[in-house]
């Protein structure tokens, strides 16, 4: 069970249901710690003051905010926690909206909130709001304050759950306009070679396909390194120029996606032939060929897979 | 115009958008200083050697990655690079995905794509993303390390997320919540479902101003002219003991 970082309640109307906050994404990277080259120790990170030179001690920090004339204010952490607004422990729902008005971009970061306790009334609410939330594709905006910030929520269902991510407030987000896009509206026949580019490459969403390739491969360095090897940074690809004509670079994609479908086809029935090729490779015709549950298959299982 | 943080190419197949990314979001959260209670001088964060007590200057720190307790494997930043692969200024777009099949949960950090040339094949890939309502999947290197990143069309841009992994997404399953010994009673879902209506509005963003944010600069404010600042704490709501009779209350009050 992950760590419980908040718990409170959330209140629509005058429904409270007792609720406790976990994280809906966890860290899997590598971390490295900063060590002291000539004797391998630790590095350790102190606080000095700038006017004595010493250390200082975590109880001795105040907030330093400069004010535009160039004085500066100093707050301790008593006095910024003293803003929270006054229902510091409850989300309370301002509005429900429809899920797809509100776009990714406002997504900040991920939570799942479960009901706090048994009590058969607090998961009957729970789920309740579950329940309703699912029926009318309408996600629940709140606010509510973590630590000793405050922040704009959105609280949906997520696997039979409550998720909450916090959001991005409207000025956060930076306008598009002065992005350039570029360009005059494209002709129609190369909107439609484009489309059917698209289509040819597309798939579902499965995210379990997707492994996070560069954690694997410093995995493998820092194995290498620990075995004394020492690995240099491969040669970096050349960046491609785009094609002088846009159209034929779309229907030779298209027409090399056509014939490597038969090419794909035709390796497929050697088992000798497919011995040769790399994991990534197997994997890439066991998808063209939709075998179920090629994503856990090893190199044997594929070439097994596919050789059937 | 703001300054762009990657220059590189977006590929698909031997379609190639020559792009500039951009940062779509920024933090407005109000920063604060580390000072000295004491005297209001700035900290200054040094790095100290754990065994000699003195300080290291920068040239003299390496990472390290802990493979047992207490023994580290050092890499250089070479070896950092190896493991960021060969496609630093590349977008290769592997394949599409219907847009509404993608969780937002998925998405980590989002950036604008501008073009860098005259701006036709980027017209032409942003129409059909739109058309398909599609988004393309590939992978993105920023600063040594490399993203799965989703390209979609946002408005009249393209915009390009950085993705979460599946394994760092945490599943409802994973969670050991318990379920109500008996469902809400049809009473209950029509009442919620009235509330929820009652409750209901368009979402624009710019309905919601950051009164943290706000309050924060206040406080500042109030700092500033001399004014003393009382402290507070707040007690937490009691649960609703009778689910039906708080619907029916709400639904009065609204």
């Amino acid at each position: 069970m992950p760590r419980t970082l908040w718990s409170g309640s959330l209140s629509f109307g005058l429904v409270n249901v007792p609720v406790r906050l976990t994280s809906a994404a966890r860290d899997l990277d590598l971390h490295f710690r900063q060590l002291h080259e000539k004797d391998g120790a630790a590095i350790e990170q102190r606080r000095h003051c700038s006017k004595e030179g010493k250390e200082v001690e975590w109880e001795e920090v105040g907030r330093g905010y400069e004010l535009d004339d160039g004085e500066q204010i100093v707050l301790t952490d008593e006095e910024l926690a003293s803003v929270q607004p006054r229902k510091t422990r409850t989300i309370s729902v301002e509005a429900f909206v429809d899920l797809d008005e509100v776009d990714p971009i406002y997504f900040d970061h991920p939570w799942f909130l479960t009901p706090s306790g048994e009590s058969e009334g607090t998961l009957r609410a729970y789920g309740l709001l579950v329940d309703v939330m699912e029926a009318t594709d309408r996600a629940a905006l709140g606010r509510f304050v973590m630590r000793t910030k405050e922040y704009l929520v959105l609280v949906r269902p997520r696997d039979g759950l409550l998720a909450l991510t916090t959001l991005r407030f409207h000025d956060e987000v930076r306008p598009t306009d002065e992005i350039a896009p570029g360009g005059r509206k494209p002709a129609k026949g190369k909107i439609e070679g484009a489309v059917a580019v698209i289509e040819s490459l597309s798939t579902e969403w499965e995210p379990e396909r997707y492994t996070d390739c560069y954690r694997e491969r410093l995995e493998q360095v820092i194995e290498a390194k620990k075995k004394g090897k020492r690995i240099k940074a491969p040669e970096q690809v050349d960046e491609p120029a785009p094609a002088p004509d846009l159209m034929a670079a779309l229907q030779e994609t298209l027409d090399r996606m056509g014939s490597g479908k038969q090419e794909r086809k035709g390796a497929a029935g050697t088992g000798d032939g497919l011995k040769a090729l790399s994991r990534e490779e197997l994997y890439e015709r066991a998808q063209a060929e939709d075998v179920p549950g090629r994503s856990k298959m090893s190199k044997d299982e594929l070439i097994a897979a596919l050789d059937g | 115009m703001p300054r762009s943080i990657w220059n590189g190419t977006i590929s698909v197949g031997l379609a190639h958008v020559p792009i500039k990314l951009y940062s779509a979001t920024e933090s407005k959260t109000v920063s604060f200083h580390e000072v000295h209670l004491k005297d209001g001088a700035r900290l200054e964060h040094k790095r100290i050697c754990s065994k000699e007590d003195k300080e290291v200057p920068y040239k003299e720190v390496v990472k390290g990655f802990e493979v047992a307790a207490d023994e580290f494997v050092v890499l250089e930043k070479d070896e950092v690079a190896a493991a960021a692969g060969a496609r630093g200024k590349v977008i290769e777009i592997e394949e599409f995905v219907p847009d509404d099949e993608i969780d937002p949960v998925f998405y980590e950090k989002t950036y604008y794509v501008g073009c860098r040339d005259d701006g036709e094949a980027y017209r032409v890939f942003h129409e059909a993303l739109k058309q398909t309502e599609r988004v393309g999947i590939g992978r993105f290197t920023f600063h040594n390390r490399e993203y799965l990143a989703a390209v979609r069309a946002l408005d009249d841009v393209l915009a390009l997320h950085t993705m979460r992994f599946h394994d760092e997404i945490v599943r409802g399953k994973e969670l050991d919540v318990d379920t109500p010994g008996k469902g809400a009673a049809k009473k209950e879902v029509e009442m919620a479902s009235q509330l929820v209506d009652s409750l209901h509005r368009e979402f624009d963003p710019t309905d919601y101003e950051d009164t943290y944010r706000e309050a924060v600069l206040k406080l500042i404010e109030r700092k500033a002219k001399g004014e003393e600042v009382e402290l507070e704490e707040e007690e937490p709501e009691e649960e609703t003991s009778d689910l039906m009779a708080a619907l029916q209350a709400s639904l009065k009050g609204s």
